[in-house]
């Protein structure tokens, strides 16, 4: 595992919260929903929209564009337009420090 | 004899497709058969103005479903295949071949064609109408950096391919009809904010513009058929030149099926009249999206929507129907169009007497400028137009599926965060019995 501090759990202190975050090289966005941090690529997999704009609710984040929807817990494509899911990444939380390992 | 659950959808559109799908999501076991006059599977439509007009592999990304699909779902699927005659009595369908299938229970969902110019038809050289994957192949074609192209119609499709044309640097010219840009479906201000949107992106825009001559000639070397030499005359003396045209002027339900089956039309949008379950004037089949006409709650009349969203719902309804299961609840009506560097969504349908409220600056010539027009009945929205801001669009959107009140003066603030302003007004909703 190679973790990378990704964030500090003051800047989402909302249950479906999402921010953008860098982890590295990669745009991720950070998702919070009930108590737990989640992430994944912010680049939607259907047109170039950034997730991190888009809505959570339910454990899905809902992309801005066009409402394609994914699980943030699996990356899964939940409806169309998107066919293909996005890649979600592990994320572990110490103290205040939000990490996640983009490696994998 | 068919077998006794067999459900026949004709039309491989996005309303079929889904259906299909739909079908087999809510249990059903027995024969689909889905019949499609075009020889590719089902695709959406909605790209074909945009990243198909722009790229050559595009249309490998379109697919309503990924590939082995039907065969994984035992869905027959018949392309290239054109239904020429519907017998409700006999629960029969036509091919054209000589075919025949029976079925128990059908749904058409034939979609529509683009509406013709008489003097244009389709098959001139040089015309395009943009309805098909093989339509928009052969548009971009056409569309070279060198190139004219005059868009006759500046509706949402027009917009769009001269958004796309324009970025693919061809010299663009909009001719629309009416005084403003789809003035049917956005307040004056906004249509306004859009042709200086355009403009500024390099389109040279015409409105109030009547086509009093129309000359062609076909290029001496007609290999190139995407192309040809147009004279286009305004009422006003204006000439426009152009190598191609785009015919963007609207949508016909395609309706013959159903029409010489004798089953009910809606004499106003001359959709396939349908109830809450989508189901026609005949018991045994049902017609969903843009061939379809269903009454409208928050509007309180029938309407026949040409939307992605439509297509899709009133498929997943047809299917739950046909199925004698729940259908799911009719959802606020939904629609989105990219054109320009924009991403314009707009929720709800204009209505009379609504006041606007602006959230966010609408500059024309910023990069990606962001704001939200909201239309609302003393401050119940009905109504909005977003720009480059779905997210919040989504966020105002349970007030509009619950009929929540928002205060204009709050909503237009921007230092105001919109999600907890939301959710006040649900808390005082709540409050208030």
């Amino acid at each position: 595992m190679n973790w990378i501090r990704i964030a500090s759990t003051d800047q989402l202190t909302d249950d479906d919260e999402v921010i953008p975050v860098a982890a590295g090289e990669k745009q991720l966005a950070l998702y919070r929903s009930e108590g737990e941090f989640f992430a994944s690529d912010n680049v939607c997999t259907h047109a170039y929209a950034l997730l991190s704009d888009g809505y959570l609710e339910d454990g899905c984040i809902e992309c801005p564009l066009h409402q394609a929807r994914f699980d943030i817990r699996t990356g899964e494509a939940k409806c169309a337009p998107a066919t293909s899911g996005i890649r979600v990444y592990p994320v572990k939380v110490e103290g205040q420090d939000i990490y996640a390992d983009v490696q994998g | 004899m068919a077998d006794a659950d067999s459900i026949l959808i004709i039309g491989a559109g996005q309303s079929g497709a889904v259906a299909a799908a739909a079908l087999r999501d809510l249990g059903h076991e027995g024969p689909i058969t889905l019949v499609g006059r075009e020889t590719h599977a089902p695709y959406e439509r909605p790209p074909l103005s945009k990243a198909v007009l722009q790229a050559a592999d595009a249309h490998a990304q379109t697919a309503v479903h990924p590939e082995g699909f039907y065969e994984a779902r035992r869905i027959a699927l018949l392309t290239g295949a054109e239904a020429v005659r519907l017998d409700p009595a006999g629960h029969l369908v036509h091919l054209a071949g000589g075919r025949q299938l029976h079925y128990r229970r059908c749904l058409l969902a034939t979609g529509g064609r683009a509406r013709e110019l008489p003097n244009l038809p389709r098959g001139t050289p040089g015309v395009h109408y943009i309805r098909t994957l093989d339509d928009a192949a052969a548009l971009r074609a056409g569309l070279t950096p060198d190139a004219r192209v005059a868009v006759i119609g500046g509706g949402f499709l027009g917009l769009e391919v001269a958004s796309t044309a324009r970025g693919l640097g061809a010299r663009v010219t909009v001719l629309e009809s009416a005084a403003r840009l789809l003035e049917r479906v956005l307040p004056p201000a906004l249509s306004d904010w859009l042709a200086e949107r355009a403009r500024h992106a390099g389109v040279t825009l015409r409105l109030d513009a009547r086509i009093a001559r129309c000359a062609w000639q076909p290029l001496p070397d007609d290999a190139v058929r995407h192309r040809a030499r147009f004279t286009i005359e305004l009422h006003d003396a204006t000439v426009i030149d152009a190598d191609v045209v785009v015919v963007a002027i609207g949508l016909s339900p395609e309706v013959s099926l159903a029409a010489d089956a004798g089953l009910a039309l809606d004499p106003v949008n001359g959709g396939i009249a349908i109830d809450a379950d989508c189901r026609s004037s005949d018991p045994d089949i049902y017609a969903a999206g843009d061939c379809a006409s269903q009454h409208r709650r928050h509007l309180n009349m029938a309407l026949r929507l040409e939307s992605w969203q439509n297509a899709n719902e009133q498929a997943r309804a047809a299917a739950a129907a046909m199925l004698g299961q729940p259908a799911p609840g009719e959802p606020y009506p939904w629609f989105w169009t990219d054109q320009f560097g924009c991403n314009v969504q707009m929720l709800g349908l204009p209505q009379p007497g609504l006041a606007y409220t602006c959230r966010g600056i609408p500059q024309s010539e910023a990069d990606a400028p962001k704001f939200i027009w909201l239309g609302h009945r003393d401050g119940v929205p009905v109504h909005a137009i977003a720009i480059n801001a779905g997210g919040d669009l989504r966020q105002l959107r349970v007030l509009f599926e619950q009929g929540l009140r928002i205060d204009p003066q709050h909503y237009a603030d921007e230092t105001v965060a919109l999600k907890p302003l939301v959710k006040a007004c649900q808390q005082l909703a709540a409050a208030t019995p």
